[in-house]
């Protein structure tokens, strides 16, 4: 992965590669947004089977818990 | 006309006295250079004219110049230019690049020592923004250093953004600490994301992906320069879908740290896109 990088004093812009610990913290970040990303997808499956269970909408979830 | 010794009794020629007319009104003789230049002596009280379209420097060393001697620098070209210091001091109130256009002017305090003044900063009032740094960026992740510390507000605008997904996080002078707080708030999503001491800022909308376009956020950051407080952090993003739904997401948090912003960076995947910096007065 590369960085853009630009010097707002200079105005010099120069795109090169990330450094190994710039790496490194990238794929963590990539690792988390990741999980992120699949629990918010679990989430929403998990949400939409109960409503099916139920029998309501998310409409009428959203009632009972007002 | 460059500095000159006169001598008793010499007689000047009609061009000599329109030339130093010339440079008594601010103007005078010009050389224009198209690629970075080091200042000589004889450009004391002369004009110097940058016009390159890649980015330049004029460097400024010292026993070249005496005290009260001026040069005033002119960048017509697309490049910035930035006066740099060789082995000379030179200090400014704001920054030392030049955009296109820009003047500024070099006054000596003495033969290693001299201020630049940018016109075009001096002249910006209360309340005005002034770009700082503009450009794009493709298939990579986005870097802005060494900002000016001369505005109370940062102004980040990124357009035309895309990525895999589009999950906007900053980070400041490349800190990877935990010590951001943030609440993000989507308009199109019931799970609402919540954190605290996140290692980074986030504005998200995580299902986005490629099939979403005019996709802008701006970053706010108001007392960047503080070095006693905390500073607030507020992003704003809103992006079309297709058939022309809408995703809107808005976040708010703290910087817990009291060292002063230089440094802005991109921490996604976000791959490619606009910048425009704007430092407001």
């Amino acid at each position: 992965m590369k960085i853009t990088e630009h010097n707002a004093a200079t105005g010099e812009v120069i795109t090169r590669d990330m450094s190994p610990s710039e790496a490194t913290q990238y794929e963590k970040d990539q690792g988390e947004r990741a999980a992120r990303i699949a629990k918010l997808e679990a989430d929403a499956k998990a949400k939409e089977a109960l409503l099916k269970r139920l029998g309501i909408t998310e409409a009428e979830a959203a009632l009972l818990l007002a | 006309m460059a500095k000159q010794t006169f001598t008793v009794g010499q007689v000047l020629t009609a061009d000599q006295m329109t030339s130093l007319q010339q440079t008594a009104m601010g103007g005078g003789s010009a050389t224009a250079k198209t690629a970075s230049y080091t200042l000589v002596a004889a450009d004391a009280g002369t004009t110097v004219i940058m016009n390159s379209a890649s980015s330049t420097t004029i460097t400024v060393n010292t026993s070249l110049f005496a005290a009260g001697d001026t040069v005033l620098i002119v960048n017509q070209g697309a490049g910035v230019c930035t006066v740099t210091a060789g082995t000379a001091t030179v200090s400014s109130a704001g920054s030392l690049a030049l955009s296109q256009y820009e003047t500024g002017q070099l006054y000596f305090l003495s033969t290693s020592a001299a201020v630049f003044t940018d016109y075009t900063q001096a002249a910006a009032a209360s309340g005005s923004m002034t770009s700082i740094a503009t450009g794009s960026f493709s298939n990579s992740a986005l870097s802005l250093t060494s900002i000016s510390q001369a505005y109370k507000t940062l102004i980040l605008i990124i357009s035309d953004a895309a990525g895999n997904n589009v999950d906007m996080q900053f980070r400041l002078n490349a800190d990877t600490g935990s010590n951001y707080a943030w609440v993000n708030l989507q308009a199109q999503d019931a799970a609402n994301n919540r954190s605290t001491g996140s290692t980074s800022f986030q504005v998200s909308y995580p299902y986005l992906g490629n099939t979403y376009a005019d996709n802008t956020f701006v970053l706010t950051l108001q007392n960047y320069t503080d070095t006693t407080s905390y500073k607030p952090l507020q992003c704003m993003y809103s992006g079309t879908g297709t058939s022309n739904t809408k995703a809107l997401a808005w976040s708010v948090g703290t910087y817990a740290s009291v060292t002063a912003i230089t440094g802005i960076s991109t921490a996604n995947s976000l791959v490619s896109g606009s910048y425009i910096l704007y430092g407001v007065n």
